[in-house]
């Protein structure tokens, strides 16, 4: 069962439309919300005329910031990290406003439609304020533009990792490169956008919301608090939810007012953001600048690492993961599945007016891995070594194992050295560099660029890598249940978004029960289930699945007692296969799991003694560190020097996922990331103009890759099982990891003749001919 | 992202939708494929009050040889123009154009009677239609009348078409002689609105470069080709072409590298003109 790529349980209701997304929910009396957005990206707010909108036809309510109700609340996203500086996130923007696209009014109406026609009729009064949209203009010096009155200087958060003796190890370096790069600003733009129903129940006063959520359970606190209600009468439903990839990992001003509206106007609410909204107000990622210098060794050993990191935080510290999560992120990984000693990062979160920066697959990572491999790439040119050779030199060896990172991470993986061994197998490394010189001969310009990367994942309790919220997310909760007839129903904390987390589950419960795979439902999304932190940090089937593992087996030993008894027979005699518990020395007889389930429940009689009734049990699990997964990369593109286009020709991955439960899904996620990684490398870019109006609001402007942008990926894969319960590692985000590294080392290696660097992402062809240009 | 409401007319006929849009004083616009203009009412970046269906008017769907001239409705859809072999044989330069546009769908949809009127300076039909020297019938209050593709746009999505005027028909001259075509475009991902674009057609002594991306309508630049020296007179019409538009930048790409490309996309299509 587990191994296997067995028919998703997903499939039958997505592929036949009969997926149950928010925006499939209609209730009794339902009224559609619509958000009226900031054209200012800074300013002071005079008022917020909404007569003319309240009098427009099927308007029922029109709030504004300044209605007690909003007003009285806000969003804190706290962190105990000494220098963070907590600021709040209104509801709905009052006094100022402080990106593009911030709600200052909503609307709602019998439908969607004359919601918005309402929209269009409230007036923004508001008086311009210097804007800025840079982070590192925004805490330089004398910045005009000051976000919020809490932090002067715009950094909401700092924080300095640093281990051995960096100004030695630089001094006695053989060679010190020093370079800055910078990586574009990106969305997520998961297929389905945020969504929301949020439904008030007078009659015993609780609230449902259904959201398109990564974290219900987390939702669930977070409205409980904001709203002073008591969180068991709080429930929030994560139906069929349509792609996440992080931004919908975050409790948005917009949800909380869905719940607000629903308890004031006692009509269940509904609101489906557009594109538009989505492009505008949900959270972007991976703005950041990097000044970086790195001391080598002459042959290739980097002995030590030294950057300045600035994160674009955008406008608010967003709930829960604040404007701390991607420089953290960034300082304590920079240096990946590289041994280095003596290590200093300074890192900074600022805050600008824009969209406020939030998870998105990879979390800072797609760009410290880039930032890494440049650097190696750059240094073995001077170096006058292969990438290869550098590499190698520096990987964290099997031997190394476990390593404690420079950072204080706990190194568990022992394949960084094999995954790269793999993709340079696969890609005949040798073979392409011929081919290369035979090119050049030719004047073209081919490239080969590499990413060797890791990927904590699965953190658990004792894992650091967070922002320091007042949660450690590092378990989740699982209940295995049987029913009288033997069928199995796994209830699980954490979410899915698409991911195949149904099957995968099912997966897990089915082969650690004994059980056929079609008898087992998995139900996930809804706090009244077993608790969990949701889905994140590709956490789901390690830990998720670790916990329905756990849960299984204590089911599984019950059901071993139960048949004993039954059967007159020793535990140790007996084993559980193809939904029978037989004897080990007769195994045409015993009973089957059913048979024990209906004793279980309908005959409690029998069951031993001091045995409870009934067949469930429930399991936590957690890995408490995490476990590393490990990957490689490599592209060969060719670049037009005429255009400065680049072709990708092809792109290898190997990763080391630990344990693989269902090939296909695993391939399916490595895919995705590789595809959405391309995208990030070559063409999504959110653009603010100098005022602070985002430039690229639509799908036309911000250019997500399709199918001809992608090549037939070819996927590999080290499967060195952790030691987690499942001996499985995360691989959700893994594959987004390597793909601007290798592509913007396989494009600079590509114009190596020409001297061409590619420190700046995207790799658009306008900035690879301005770089030709320059340099000839 | 909804639209502004508006009313919805289907029109029967060229003279009912003419009246349609000359009863709403202005505030009418025709819709053909409507994968432009949709859009734009979704964005509330337009937002007509009327909107005058043509789809019922089969007229507007004919494609045939007339007097010399192959006539496309207005209604004919990308996609046709891409695979019909009259189009073809008469006009192949407009045929390639239209595969550059956007994706299946849009091509399924989207009308070249929709794509000159609609006048996006990046578009390929309208630089295709001022390259092909073809006319368009106008229709409007007071009859029908002629206007050269050339002269139709008169700024960024700006037309000299009346508001109670509307394209009917697309008139490509097929000449006696054998003219060279080339085309040639840079886009960010296929199927995007160019960046650049060029579209070349060649006599016996001459070729015309079409430029698309790079003004508020298509430039047209013509100049002498010396056979004896192809090499030479292509580098020099291309450099003309990139001496004489003054492209802009945006979030795509930088205005010098625009002006890079222009050479690069006129020497494409000018070598495809003279196939060499």
């Amino acid at each position: 069962m587990l191994g296997t790529s067995v028919p998703r349980k997903e499939d039958a209701r997505l592929l036949t439309g009969r997926g149950r997304y928010v925006s499939d929910l209609r209730l009794p009396g339902m009224l559609h919300v619509a958000f009226v957005r900031s054209p200012l990206a800074h300013g002071r707010i005079r008022g917020v005329d909404a007569d003319a909108a309240r009098a427009a036809p099927g308007v029922v309510a029109v709030v504004t910031g300044d209605d007690p109700e909003v007003a009285g609340r806000e969003l804190r996203a706290r962190s105990s990290l000494s220098s963070y500086v907590e600021t709040a996130q209104p509801l709905l923007a009052r006094d100022r406003v402080r990106f593009n696209g911030e709600a200052v009014a909503a609307v709602v109406a019998t439908d969607r439609y004359l919601a918005e026609d309402a929209a269009d009729l409230v007036v923004l009064d508001g008086d311009p304020l210097p804007a800025v949209v840079d982070a590192r203009a925004a805490c330089a010096p004398g910045c005009a533009a000051v976000v919020h009155e809490e932090a002067p200087d715009n950094v909401l958060v700092r924080r300095r990792f640093e281990a051995g003796d960096v100004d030695s190890a630089l001094a006695a370096a053989h060679l010190v490169v020093e370079r800055e790069l910078r990586t574009n600003r990106h969305a997520g733009v998961p297929l389905e956008g945020r969504a929301g129903v949020a439904s008030w129940d007078a009659g015993d006063g609780t609230l449902t919301l259904w959201s398109g959520t990564q974290i219900p359970h987390m939702i669930r606190h977070g409205i409980a608090e904001l709203l002073g209600l008591p969180e068991r009468r709080v429930r929030v439903l994560a139906p069929d939810v349509g792609g996440g990839f992080g931004v919908k990992a975050s409790l948005y001003p917009e949800d909380a007012l869905l719940c607000v509206l629903a308890i004031r106007l006692g009509r269940p609410v509904r609101w489906v953001e557009d594109r538009l909204e989505h492009l505008l107000s949900a959270s972007h990622a991976r703005d950041h600048v990097y000044r970086v210098r790195a001391g080598l060794d002459a042959d290739g050993t980097v002995r030590a690492l030294d950057a300045d990191v600035i994160c674009n935080a955008g406008a608010y510290s967003l709930w829960p993961y604040t404007a701390a999560l991607e420089p953290l992120m960034a300082g304590g990984l920079l240096a990946g599945p590289y041994r280095v000693d003596h290590y200093r990062c300074e890192v900074r979160g600022v805050a600008t007016n824009t969209a406020p920066s939030g998870p998105y697959r990879g979390v800072a990572r797609p760009a410290t891995v880039f930032v890494m491999e440049r650097m190696l790439d750059i240094a073995a040119a001077a170096l006058g070594l292969d990438p290869v050779a550098v590499r190698r030199r520096n990987l964290v060896r099997a031997e190394d194992v476990p390593y404690t990172s420079a950072t204080r991470l706990v190194h568990d993986s022992r394949t960084y050295g094999a995954c790269l061994d793999a993709v340079l197998e696969r890609l005949d490394y040798a073979a392409v560099r011929d081919e290369q010189r035979r090119m050049r001969g030719a004047g073209r310009a081919l490239g080969v660029g590499l990413a060797v990367y890791n990927e904590l994942t699965g953190m658990g309790s004792a894992a650091s890598a967070g922002p320091r919220m007042p949660f450690r997310t590092g378990y989740e909760m699982a209940t295995v249940r049987l029913d009288p007839e033997g069928g199995v129903t796994v209830l699980a904390g954490t979410t899915s978004q698409g991911q195949g987390l149904e099957t995968t589950l099912a997966q897990i419960a089915a082969d650690e029960l004994g059980v056929a795979y079609d008898d087992v439902d998995v139900r996930m999304g809804d706090t009244q289930g077993p608790y969990g932190f949701g889905a994140f940090a590709s956490r789901q089937g390690v830990i998720g699945g670790g916990a329905v593992l756990l849960a299984a087996r204590a089911v599984r030993d019950r059901i071993v007692q139960i048949a004993a008894h039954l059967l007159e027979a020793a535990e140790a005699d007996l084993r559980v296969e193809d939904g029978r518990v037989r004897p080990v020395d007769a195994p045409d007889l015993g009973i089957s799991i059913a048979d024990v389930a209906r004793v279980a429940y309908h005959e409690a009689h029998r069951l031993p003694e001091g045995m409870s009734p009934g067949l469930e049990e429930t399991r936590t699990y957690d890995p408490v560190r995490g476990t590393f997964a490990a990957g490689a990369q490599a592209a060969v593109v060719e670049v037009d020097r005429t255009t400065g286009e680049v072709r990708v020709l092809r792109h290898l991955c190997v990763e080391d996922a630990g344990r693989v439960y269902h090939p296909a899904i695993v391939a399916g996620q490595i895919e995705g990331g590789l595809a959405q990684g391309i995208g990030g490398a070559l063409h999504e870019h959110h653009v603010y103009d100098p005022d602070g109006r985002l430039m690229t609001a639509t799908l036309m402007d911000y250019l997500l890759p399709a199918a001809t942008d992608v090549p037939a990926f070819e996927v590999g894969h080290v499967d060195d099982p952790a030691a987690t319960v499942t001996g499985a590692r995360g691989v959700g985000e893994g594959s987004t990891l390597g793909v601007a590294a290798a592509l913007a080392n396989a494009v600079a290696d590509a114009l190596s003749p020409w001297g061409v660097e590619t420190n700046t992402l995207p790799l658009t062809p306008s900035r690879i001919h301005a770089a030709l240009e320059e340099a000839t | 992202m909804k639209p502004a409401p508006f009313r919805y007319v289907r029109a029967g006929s060229v003279a009912e939708a003419v009246a349609e849009l000359a009863a709403a004083g202005g505030d009418a616009k025709p819709l053909a494929g409507g994968q432009s203009l949709v859009p734009l009412m979704n964005l509330r970046l337009a937002r007509p009050a009327v909107l005058v269906d043509l789809n019922p008017i089969a007229e507007l769907e004919r494609l045939e040889v007339e007097d010399g001239r192959l006539v496309i409705g207005a209604l004919v859809r990308h996609r046709r123009l891409a695979t019909d072999p009259l189009v073809a044989a008469h006009a192949p330069l407009l045929a390639e154009a239209a595969r550059w546009i956007g994706h299946g769908a849009i091509r399924a949809r989207g009308t070249i009677g929709g794509s000159l009127a609609h006048a996006d300076p990046a578009a390929e039909l309208p630089c295709a239609a001022v390259a092909l020297g073809a006319e368009l019938s106008v229709a409007g209050p007071g009859g029908a009348r002629t206007l050269a593709a050339a002269a139709l746009v008169d700024g960024a999505y700006s037309t000299r078409l009346a508001e109670d005027e509307m394209i009917t028909a697309v008139r490509v001259p097929i000449t006696a002689g054998p003219v060279g075509w080339g085309f040639a475009e840079i886009a960010r991902r296929h199927g995007d609105f160019a960046l650049v674009l060029a579209a070349a057609t060649a006599v016996p002594g001459r070729a015309v470069v079409t430029l698309g991306g790079v003004a508020s309508a298509p430039l047209r630049i013509d100049g002498e080709l010396d056979p004896q020296q192809r090499e030479e007179a292509i580098a020099g019409l291309a450099a003309r072409c990139v001496e004489l538009c003054e492209p802009a930048g945006d979030v795509h790409a930088t205005a010098d590298w625009r002006r890079a490309m222009v050479g690069v996309v006129a020497t494409r299509a000018l070598r495809d003109a003279l196939r060499c």
